[in-house]
């Protein structure tokens, strides 16, 4: 089956889980941490740190817990993005 | 549409693992309506995951098979794939089904909580970049989806996750550069006598360092990481000399060339419902922190509330599977199905097998503590809270400030306030806190509040026209 | 032992923001609080400055406090995150278009700068809004404050004007002495020429101290809050009956709120939140912004609310205990709290407030028996 990942097909196995087809094919970096900015990649595998919260078909879902489906639309600019970055911790 | 479907049972068994699948079985076989939740596709939890490839496990005797199929066969209502968002003083869960949508509701009455544990790194400079991943985030990669972090790859950290890690990623061909271990090898010495109890874990664990030696992996114990170095992940990790206490020491550190880096610094009980549900809890060091206060079935101070397995403290998968059983068995003994004569034999039964397995699962526990010294030799530019970017020296200033517990310090710095809600730096931020002001106990604990994981607001209302939410009365003019 | 002019029992913004006035006017105060300052309904609420969820009867109270929170850098010397912006309460009904064109009018009236707009103008206003909305009140005085700042920044101003603060420690009763009251706490007697309490929804055991029965109806106000996303909207919005509270922070969390319901009281704080109304309150948010949908809830809570028999706040001397003040149960307490202390602070200071205070003695349905 087939997923797309920022505009790029990408092939993958059913039953693989997002993190680890996005590992398996090299991207460690999957978003920008919201306050610095900084690269952030899967990390417990286990659906706890939010740290691979990506845009899947639109929302924000965990990598880690998520299963490819044929035609699933991946973008890693999702939660996270840098668009909300900020100067400050409370944004003020 | 609007309104949740509604699950009416006995017993709500939440997390599928080792001690909430023994638990539902156990209450099911007494005659009790059960439904098991599980986040996961299928049950096993973590130390019993499903793998997605079965190329990637061998073909032994799988324990996770075997309650697969137990649970398959009997009469259970299995609510697998469904996130938890809401539990209520009634012990009514509210859950999403993440192939459906459709909003659901669990109401029984008593719940057993099998949350099971998560992660615990200390912090150090670095550890945020793409391809440090946990140690039990590893092992799932490896064992469940039959994939490699990377293919240099150093390890670090305690426990025998360490080695498990190590030895699966050597099998499968992964250049493991080396293992740092808190531990000194006298400690690993300490520790036999209560290995020797299960000897077939310990052979294992033979085997695991056999396969290392075999592949000429140096292990460096007593040693642990300085930084982690990379522009937009992992290139370089540092090691260093600790003390017995996990301070830095003197001596030469090592570097190594690394596209990954598994990393875990024992685990921390996910005592989520327990706490939400404000049941009594008690601060346990060996047990891997804030674990609630039960009694040997698992009955916590909130009647019909039982907590189970690594959840309510750190023992391991065994006693986690008769503790499971246990709580199981005491809910239908509550519940009037299980006669006192009969759940008094099965408790006899379990407190002989508990107390064989006790000694593994202490010193297994004792490996896997949380140090403090290396909480407090963490750098100030570290960052610890990684949902909000929230330094030590932040942290730190926040006590400065007059901060006195964690929530305190959590409103002077958002220090747990992202979406993960202090579930990774919790204990090192309460630790870091406690340096400067008191003993655990008196700087507590993040508050617990719903959902129990993040949960999309798509997900969460579903379908709906307007005329149909329940707008209150206006508020007064 | 030392006699403090002036013991505030309570540290949320009424208690916080007398004592600070108090200091700044001379007197020797000291604050205590059984725990944190703002730890309770002034750091939990919803943060959220409009004059569109106000009490006709406050509005001048409010207009004046809106116009302190705006300032907070100037008076209080630290930051709570304040954010003024356009503030939007929708209709998405004929009813609710009704509801709105009286309740607007009526805030007009009392001086809030609201006016209605059609659904098209509101939208340019506010991007983000659904095409569902009818018409919408639009007020440029509205805004928010980050309320879990609150404490830090008061903490930081009360030691700068001197004030003795005393968090983390509970004061189990009051007894007027003839000269001033005595006041036993968790760490020994503290006297006290003058008393004000202002403990949100704990005053009435605290005037019961003074053997005043002060009825306060707790409420549980539900509250939830999104992960950091990207913008999806700029503006405070709510919804005609008031029901509703939402914008988003700088720092991309949106906050949710609006009263709804949850379980909990004044011993226990709030214990439980009611899932329905938690769908009910975020199918609204959704409902008005719908690119909200896409965001995930990291979390949600229940903070209390006081409120009197006839919803206006209690501010002034406590009848027929000569020295001893009371504050607060302020209808959306936070956006008016500053002001209303400020002018009690006056009163005790011995100065003409600028406005009238609340009065006890319309509370108190019959005289004590004794």
């Amino acid at each position: 089956m087939r997923i797309t990942v920022d505009g790029v097909e990408w092939q993958v196995e059913p039953g693989e889980v997002l993190s680890a087809a996005l590992l398996a094919r090299g991207r460690r970096a999957l978003r920008a941490s919201p306050r610095r900015g900084a690269p952030r990649g899967a990390f417990c595998m286990m659906g706890v740190c939010q740290e691979c919260a990506i845009t899947v078909d639109g929302r924000i879902r965990r990598a880690c817990v998520t299963v490819v489906r044929d035609g699933m639309v991946v973008s890693l600019e999702g939660a996270g993005s840098d668009k909300v970055r900020m100067a400050g911790a409370h944004g003020a | 549409m609007s309104g949740p479907l509604c699950h009416r049972v006995d017993l709500a068994v939440l997390g599928a693992g080792p001690a909430g699948g023994a638990a539902a079985l156990a209450a099911s076989r007494a005659g009790l309506r059960v439904a098991l939740i599980d986040e996961n596709p299928e049950a096993g939890g973590q130390v019993w995951r499903k793998p997605v490839r079965p190329a990637a496990r061998s073909a032994k005797a799988d324990p996770g098979e075997a309650l697969r199929a137990d649970l398959r066969a009997g009469g259970l209502t299995l609510l697998y794939g469904r996130t938890v968002w809401s539990v209520g003083a009634s012990l009514d869960l509210d859950l999403i089904d993440g192939e459906s949508g459709r909003w659901e509701r669990v109401s029984a009455g008593r719940l057993v909580a099998a949350g099971g544990a998560h992660e615990r790194v200390v912090p150090f400079p670095g550890w945020t970049l793409p391809g440090v991943v946990g140690l039990a985030g590893a092992t799932i990669l490896l064992k469940s989806h039959g994939v490699a972090p990377g293919r240099r790859v150093l390890v670090a950290g305690c426990g025998p996750l360490l080695f498990a890690v190590a030895a699966g990623l050597a099998g499968t061909g992964i250049d493991v550069v080396g293992v740092a271990d808190l531990a000194a090898r006298g400690d690993w010495l300490r520790a036999m006598p209560s290995l020797l109890t299960r000897p077939g874990l310990l052979g294992q664990g033979a085997r695991w360092m056999a396969s290392l030696r075999a592949a000429g992996i140096p292990v460096f114990f007593r040693h642990a990481l300085r930084r982690a170095e990379g522009a937009t992940g992992i290139e370089r990790a540092v090691i260093g000399p600790v003390d017995a206490e996990g301070a830095p020491a003197p001596g030469p550190e090592h570097a190594f060339a690394v596209d990954a880096l598994c990393v875990g610094n024992g685990l921390v009980p996910g005592a989520e419902v327990t706490r939400l549900l404000r049941a009594p809890h008690r601060f346990d060091r060996l047990r891997g922190g804030l674990v609630p206060v039960t009694d040997e079935a698992g009955r916590t101070g909130i009647p019909g509330l039982y907590a189970v397995g690594d959840g309510a403290g750190l023992r391991g998968a065994a006693m986690a599977a008769l503790g499971g059983e246990f709580a199981g068995l005491a809910a239908a003994a509550d519940a009037g199905r299980l006669a006192s004569d009969a759940f008094a034999r099965e408790a006899a039964r379990l407190r002989r097998a508990m107390a064989r397995e006790r000694p593994f699962s202490d010193g297994m526990a004792g490996m896997m503590r949380l140090r403090p010294a290396q909480v407090r030799a963490i750098p100030p530019e570290t960052v610890v809270c990684r949902c909000e970017d929230v330094t030590r020296a932040e942290i730190d200033a926040a006590v400065e400030a007059g901060a006195r517990d964690v929530n305190q310090m959590k409103q002077f710095t958002r220090c747990g306030m992202g979406p993960c809600q202090g579930r990774m730096c919790g204990d090192v931020a309460a630790e870091l806190v406690a340096a400067r002001v008191g003993p655990r106990e008196a700087v507590g604990s993040f508050t617990a509040r719903p959902p129990l994981r993040p949960i999309g607001f798509d997900e969460l209302m579903g379908d709906f026209d307007y005329a149909d939410i329940p707008i209150p009365e206006p508020a007064p003019l | 032992m030392t006699m403090h002019d002036l013991a505030v029992v309570g540290g949320g913004v009424h208690g916080a923001t007398a004592a600070l006035f108090a200091a700044r006017g001379g007197m020797d105060v000291a604050l205590f609080d059984r725990g944190p300052l703002c730890r309770e309904a002034s750091g939990v609420n919803a943060g959220t400055l409009t004059m569109q969820m106000t009490r006709v009867a406050l509005m001048p109270y409010a207009l004046r406090a809106h116009a302190m929170w705006a300032s907070a850098r100037d008076w209080l010397g630290h930051d709570v995150g304040v954010v003024v912006c356009d503030g939007l309460s929708l209709a998405f009904t004929p009813a609710e278009e009704e509801l709105l064109t009286y309740r607007a009018g009526k805030r007009r009236e009392a001086g809030a700068p609201i006016v209605l707009v059609s659904g098209s103008e509101a939208r340019r206003i506010e991007p983000g809004l659904s095409p569902a909305v009818r018409l919408a009140g639009h007020c440029r005085v509205d805004g928010y404050a980050n309320a879990y700042l609150t404490g830090l920044a008061y903490r930081r101003a009360l030691l700068e004007a001197g004030v003795a603060l005393r968090e983390s420690t509970p004061v189990r009763g009051v007894t007027p002495t003839g000269a001033g009251f005595e006041l036993d706490t968790a760490s020994g007697t503290v006297r006290a020429r003058r008393i004000l309490l202002a403990g949100g929804v704990w005053i009435e055991p605290m005037l019961a101290w003074l053997g005043v029965h002060l009825p306060i109806k707790t409420l549980v106000n539900q509250l939830v809050v999104s992960e950091r996303v990207a913008p999806v909207m700029r503006t405070v919005v709510g919804i005609a009956n008031g029901l509703l509270s939402l914008k988003q922070y700088p720092h991309g969390t949106v906050v949710i709120g609006g009263g709804w319901q949850g379980v909990g009281d004044r011993e226990r704080g709030g214990v439980e939140l009611l899932p329905d109304r938690v769908v009910g309150n975020v199918r609204l948010a959704c409902h008005a912004i719908p690119a909200l949908r896409a965001a995930r809830m990291a979390r949600a809570w229940a903070g209390l609310e006081a409120e009197t028999a006839d919803a206006l706040p209690v501010a002034g001397p406590v009848p027929g205990v000569e020295g001893a003040f009371v504050c607060g149960s302020v209808h959306s307490g936070y956006t008016s709290g500053p002001y209303i202390a400020r002018l009690l602070a006056e009163r005790i200071l011995g100065r003409e407030p600028d406005l009238p205070l609340f009065p006890v003695d319309r509370l108190l349905s019959r005289p004590r028996a004794a």
